[in-house]
């Protein structure tokens, strides 16, 4: 095994064990000076005097308080010890997770006054944005429908400009329903499927109440 | 060579060898080689929870156009080092009043 090999294979095996960056960082700038101190033609002598790399990551992130395979740290001496390290090796993987989930709980109620503000302001510019874009879907649709109205009105004055209005009035109701189509196609069927439900929901309920009955 | 080494015994002896003069990782390694029987895997985790208990600390220096880091042992690491050749001297004591028969005058009166 060379270099590359051996400082490749460490670095994926400490990042499958999950530790932080800058730890791999510093473990590999380690190892890659001993294979430079060792010397350039010792690459392979090197490598295989240190084992292999994954054995190597094993015992960094024991250091590091992982236990990826706790079963060749403490070699079980019986049946009966075996039973006992199994208890004690999964408890406290246990209690770390839970210790990190009550402290992801903490951190995240401490740090409200950070995040309340940012979801608010998230929230609002979403609401902002769909006000803006049915405004402007509404104002488009009531153009359209006054310049058509407008055009009416007027045919018999002054028809051209009144055939030019009814014009525009159809070219703005055409992009109003271009728009709004896909919207339409999509809100229009849930909103069907929601009443069926709901009027299931209302049967149901009342079949429920029969069958107490009887 | 059956005795096995501890990692408290490691801790001290690399704390050691840092207090004589700065050095870097494959020396220490060389230098643990005269005694024991180590690789340079074995003391990657020694060195870094040494530096993580700021017994050491490491500065970078150039070596032929590379960046060798390079170990010092800090005042932290000189007084846990002291403790360590405390203890050693009682515990050299108490092994050799057994192994050696030195002190047997003791041993034989109990």
């Amino acid at each position: 095994m060379n270099k590359l090999e051996f400082l490749t294979r460490l670095r994926n095996s400490l990042e499958k064990g999950g530790l932080s960056k800058e730890d791999i960082n510093d473990a590999l700038t380690y190892y890659e000076e001993v294979f430079l101190d060792a010397g350039f033609g010792k690459e392979e002598e090197t490598a295989a005097s240190m084992g292999l790399p994954e054995d190597v990551a094993v015992n960094i992130l024991r250091e590091s308080g992982i236990h990826i395979n706790p079963a060749p740290v403490m070699p079980p001496q019986n049946a009966d010890g075996q039973n006992f390290n199994n208890n004690t090796a999964a408890n406290p993987v246990k209690k770390t997770s839970g210790g990190t989930w009550a402290l992801r709980i903490i951190i995240g109620v401490l740090t409200f006054p950070i995040w309340l503000p940012v979801l608010i302001v998230i929230c609002s510019l979403l609401f902002a944005l769909i006000v803006v874009i049915c405004s402007l879907v509404f104002a488009a649709a009531v153009t359209a429908v006054s310049l058509i109205a407008g055009g009416l009105v007027t045919i018999f004055e002054s028809p051209f400009l009144a055939l030019m209005f009814i014009g525009l009035g159809l070219i703005v109701t055409g992009i109003v329903i271009i728009i709004c189509k896909p919207a339409f196609n999509a809100f229009i069927p849930a909103c069907g499927r929601a009443i069926k439900r709901f009027w299931n929901w209302i049967m149901r309920l009342f079949k429920k109440g029969d069958k107490e009955n009887v | 060579m059956g005795f096995s080494i501890n990692a408290g015994l490691l801790d001290a002896m690399v704390l050691s060898i840092v207090q004589n003069n700065d050095t870097y990782g494959y020396e220490i390694t060389q230098y643990l080689r005269k005694a024991v029987d180590i690789s340079e895997s074995t003391l990657y985790p020694v060195l870094r929870r040494l530096q993580k208990n700021e017994l050491l600390e490491t500065y970078d220096k150039e070596f032929m156009g590379r960046n060798r880091r390079y170990y010092r042992i800090t005042s932290q690491g000189n007084n846990s080092l002291e403790e360590y050749r405390e203890e050693w001297r009682s515990h050299k004591k108490k092994i050799d009043s057994i192994l050696l028969n030195e002190g047997a005058e003791n041993n034989e009166q109990t």
